[in-house]
């Protein structure tokens, strides 16, 4: 019998192969040889449908879906992420670390954008990355969609283009979008490791305080803790039973919807720290490739105040420093490059460096009042 | 008659690459000139098929480049060993990133054993070529510029190592940065010559390195000429630097940097070693360069004692023979400048402090302004009792050496971790040779210098 599915697999493989698009086929597993080369189209993979009428996406068995707490910003690009672990394996649960899942894992992450944030009648899927555990470590892979939407072509160049799309103001933005090349996957998933001073690359998402939230899974499953199905589904194994344990990043949809008023100073400190985290941090720690010469450390966990940027000359800003003199002012955004780079679009000082052409609005308010909200230091306040 | 022809068409190419020779300018690279395992030719201006190879690089690879110009817009990226990327010469390949509309450097390296010769990067929003956290660099026979000449919206740094080991920038060119345009950061290990720096803020500038040999390089027309110093805060502390036999001319440009630390140069900078030790400059030739020939700086004139503060335990290369100041356990200061010495440089100034309104500068004014001519050597005197009667009183505990014409202590002081002006020029110590006591000695306390003769 297993015999027989090989071999079935195999025919569909090879009678598929010239059919263009091949499309996907959810009745047959999903197709990933973490030694093999990039496939061509995304669609060989087999791991889900999406319908553009309705910005849904159908995975295939084994491709479990998950958002996070706070996510990356990039353009307002809205983001369907899942991952796939193979038959029999598990990745391990980490408190603080990316969980650590097996040779053959694939991440996904697709981008795509409504027609009209307030009443969505089209959806653009722009593009999709895959990070996967090769052999040889985690690399990362972009697929750029076909304008029709049916299948995605591997795009190691990347692209840079123009998509518009009405905001929740009824406003028109245009992004100038980046579709990273691949080695600029790097540029966040590369880390340096302390103790042999190799490089390696590695998921972001993917960690305890990310990914504790519910989820509506949507069938028999429903609304669910995430950490508790992946741990159900064997995708994770050491996942505690009490999830009162597991650390819990702040919730930005609160803000995306409510704005951040109404935040009290723990809860303010909370969000604005858990944004940098997920937006800085991959570079910005202590173990960053890229971020290490700033001496900026933007991790959640950083308890320096001088590594936070409080009073922190830059090291090398260069236009980026806006003719300010420190990363963190407290209680002067106007006064503080780290509000400056983060709501630049100047290419030339923005942060991050890639994959941001506009201001995230509801964000770059949480980070001038955060700052607004740190106590005076007089090593660097301005004498009036 | 096709033979004919043939023959005549060869014969002319045969003339054409005679010129070619003749006004050597072009390289003509070819693959059979590189040992990589692997070479990949880029045709003319096809920047698809550039950002394409370099994405799906296999190690031990090299990119040649066909002359022309690459309209970019993105970033070109490496992140593979052993690549080099190799075009046709300086100005004959240029990768011109002023369309791209991302942010970002122009070549964005990190690999070990990389090799970048032969062509041009003009116009990169960011650095022009970033080579980071790499074994083995070679910068050979390239131009990093902006073409609209100097400007606040220029990138930062032309040409720039940074966090690597083994590092060789040689024989090229870097103009119109709005920061440094050969900047050497953090690197372990460097060569520096035969270069030309023009037209930026920083022409040359060696941060947070040790062991380099800094020779033969031309700087002309920017805000500073060749300047060595650290950073705060950075893990690599500064040593063991030669900076000789450079040209050093002209370094009068306005300062058009943006902020950051480089835009309190005042222009008429020559040379100046801040927060640096073990440093040897000498056999340089210094022409005119208004504010001061060759400075030494207490990194506290620039930033607070405390951001100075660096672990013991994250440092990386060699201190423990350094001496550096301590405060809490496991912490070191590098804000001294320590173990100088300066000697056999060739020292003309005709023009006097201007008064500029960087602090420094303004101080250089209110000392010289009206004098022919400013002291070869300039010393802030740091942590020195400095005894303007009897200059020979001068304490030197900081170890600075100097064999040059005149020199003068400036009597900077220290109050609680604040640096202090001098409040009349009664402060300030002023030498001629030879007498040049207590700062006459020609030897580091530690032993010569080690910097690299040869890299891998």
């Amino acid at each position: 019998m297993k015999y027989l599915l090989a071999l079935l697999a195999l025919f569909a493989f090879v009678a598929c192969s010239d059919d263009d698009p091949r499309g996907v086929d959810l009745s047959r597993p999903v197709r990933f040889d973490p030694a093999a080369p990039p496939a061509q189209k995304l669609s060989e993979h087999n791991l889900f449908a999406w319908d553009p009428t309705t910005g849904t996406f159908t995975y295939n068995d084994r491709v479990v879906p998950y958002e996070l707490n706070t996510e990356l910003f990039t353009d307002y690009a809205w983001k369907a992420r899942a991952i796939y672990v193979p038959e029999g394996e598990s990745g391990a649960f980490h408190p603080k670390d990316a969980f650590d899942f097996p040779v053959g894992t694939l991440i996904l992450k697709n981008f795509y954008y409504p027609d009209d944030f307030r009443d969505p009648t089209t959806y653009r899927l722009v593009e999709t990355r895959l990070l996967v555990h090769t052999p040889n470590g985690w690399q990362g892979r972009p697929y750029i969609w076909d304008e029709d939407g049916k299948d995605a072509e591997y795009a190691p160049a990347g692209e840079v283009r123009p998509i518009s799309f009405v905001y929740v103001d009824g406003k028109t933005k245009t992004s100038t979008y980046l579709v990273p090349q691949q080695n600029q996957c790097q540029q966040c998933h590369l880390l340096k490791d302390p103790e042999t001073g190799k490089n390696y690359q590695t998921p972001i998402g993917p960690k305890a305080r990310h990914l504790n939230r519910d989820y509506d899974f949507g069938g028999e499953i429903g609304v669910r803790n995430q950490l508790e199905v992946l741990a159900e589904v064997g995708f994770l194994t050491g996942v505690p039973s009490d999830l009162s344990e597991v650390e819990k990043a702040f919730d930005f949809r609160e803000i995306a919807e409510h704005g951040h008023a109404h935040l009290d100073d723990e809860a303010l400190n909370k969000a604005a720290r858990d944004y940098l985290d997920i937006n800085c941090a991959h570079c910005h720690n202590p173990n960053g490739v890229q971020g290490i010469t700033s001496n900026l450390f933007l991790n959640y966990d950083n308890t320096s105040a001088f590594n936070l940027g409080i009073c922190k000359p830059p090291g090398s800003a260069g236009q980026g420093a806006g003719g300010r003199k420190y990363d963190i002012v407290p209680g002067y955004p106007d006064l503080s490059i780290l509000n400056y780079r983060i709501e630049s679009t100047d290419p030339a000082a923005m942060m991050p460096l890639i994959a941001r052409s506009l201001e995230h609005e509801e964000a770059t308010a949480l980070i001038r009042s955060w700052v607004e909200s740190l106590p005076i230091a007089e090593d660097c306040a301005p004498k009036e | 008659m096709s033979r004919f022809l043939i023959a005549g068409v060869s014969a002319l190419a045969l003339l054409a690459v005679g010129c070619g020779d003749d006004d050597g300018g072009s390289a003509r690279n070819r693959c059979s000139d590189f040992s990589t395992a692997n070479c990949v030719t880029i045709a003319s201006g096809d920047v698809q098929a550039l950002i394409n190879a370099v994405n799906t690089l296999q190690d031990d690879t090299t990119i040649l480049l066909e002359a022309g110009t690459y309209a970019l817009d993105r970033t070109v990226t490496i992140r593979n060993s052993g690549i080099n990327l190799v075009g046709q010469g300086i100005d004959e390949t240029i990768l011109d990133f002023e369309t791209s509309p991302g942010g970002g450097n122009g070549v964005d390296v990190i690999g070990d054993s990389f090799l970048v010769q032969d062509l041009t990067v003009a116009n990169a929003k960011k650095d022009g070529i970033r080579v980071e956290d790499s074994d083995g660099v070679i910068f050979r026979r390239i131009k990093a510029t902006w073409t609209r000449g100097p400007h606040t919206s220029n990138g930062a740094y032309g040409i720039y190592p940074v966090k690597s080991r083994n590092v060789l920038v040689e024989d090229s060119v870097a103009e119109n940065a709005s920061d440094a345009g050969l900047y050497v950061g953090q690197c372990i290990n460097v060569i520096v010559r035969r270069n030309e720096v023009r037209q930026n803020v920083a022409g040359l500038e060696i941060e947070n390195t040790q062991y380099a040999d800094v020779y033969e390089n031309h700087a002309e027309n920017n805000t500073a000429g060749i300047v060595v110093f650290d950073l705060p805060g950075n893990p690599v502390v500064g040593r063991d630097v030669r900076i000789r036999d450079n040209q050093i001319i002209d370094n009068n440009h306005t300062n058009f940097a943006p902020g950051g630390t480089v835009a309190m140069i005042p222009p008429g900078t020559g040379t100046f070693a801040l927060a640096s030790r073990r440093v040897e400059i000498f056999n340089n030739v210094y022409r005119n360069n208004y504010t001061a020939s060759i400075a030494i700086l207490n990194g506290l004139v620039v930033d607070p004692r405390d951001s100075w503060a660096l672990e013991t335990s994250a440092i990386i290369g060699d201190i423990d023979d350094l001496d550096l100041p301590t405060g809490d356990e496991g912490i070191v200061y590098n804000y001294e400048s320590t173990e100088i010495y300066i000697h056999d440089n060739d020292i003309e100034n005709d023009g006097t402090a201007e008064i500029n309104p960087q602090e420094f500068g303004l101080l250089m004014g209110v000392l010289y302004g009206g004098e022919p001519e400013v002291d070869h050597v300039i010393y802030d005197g740091v942590g020195e009792t400095v005894d303007a009667e009897t200059p020979a009183n001068t304490s030197n505990v900081n170890h600075i050496c100097v064999d040059q014409a005149s020199m003068v202590v400036l009597g900077l002081g220290l109050e609680g971790g604040e640096l202090t002006f001098p409040e009349s020029l009664g402060d300030v110590a002023r030498f001629s040779a030879p007498d040049l006591a207590p700062f006459d000695c020609s030897s580091f306390t530690g032993g010569p210098l080690v910097v690299p003769s040869d890299l891998p």
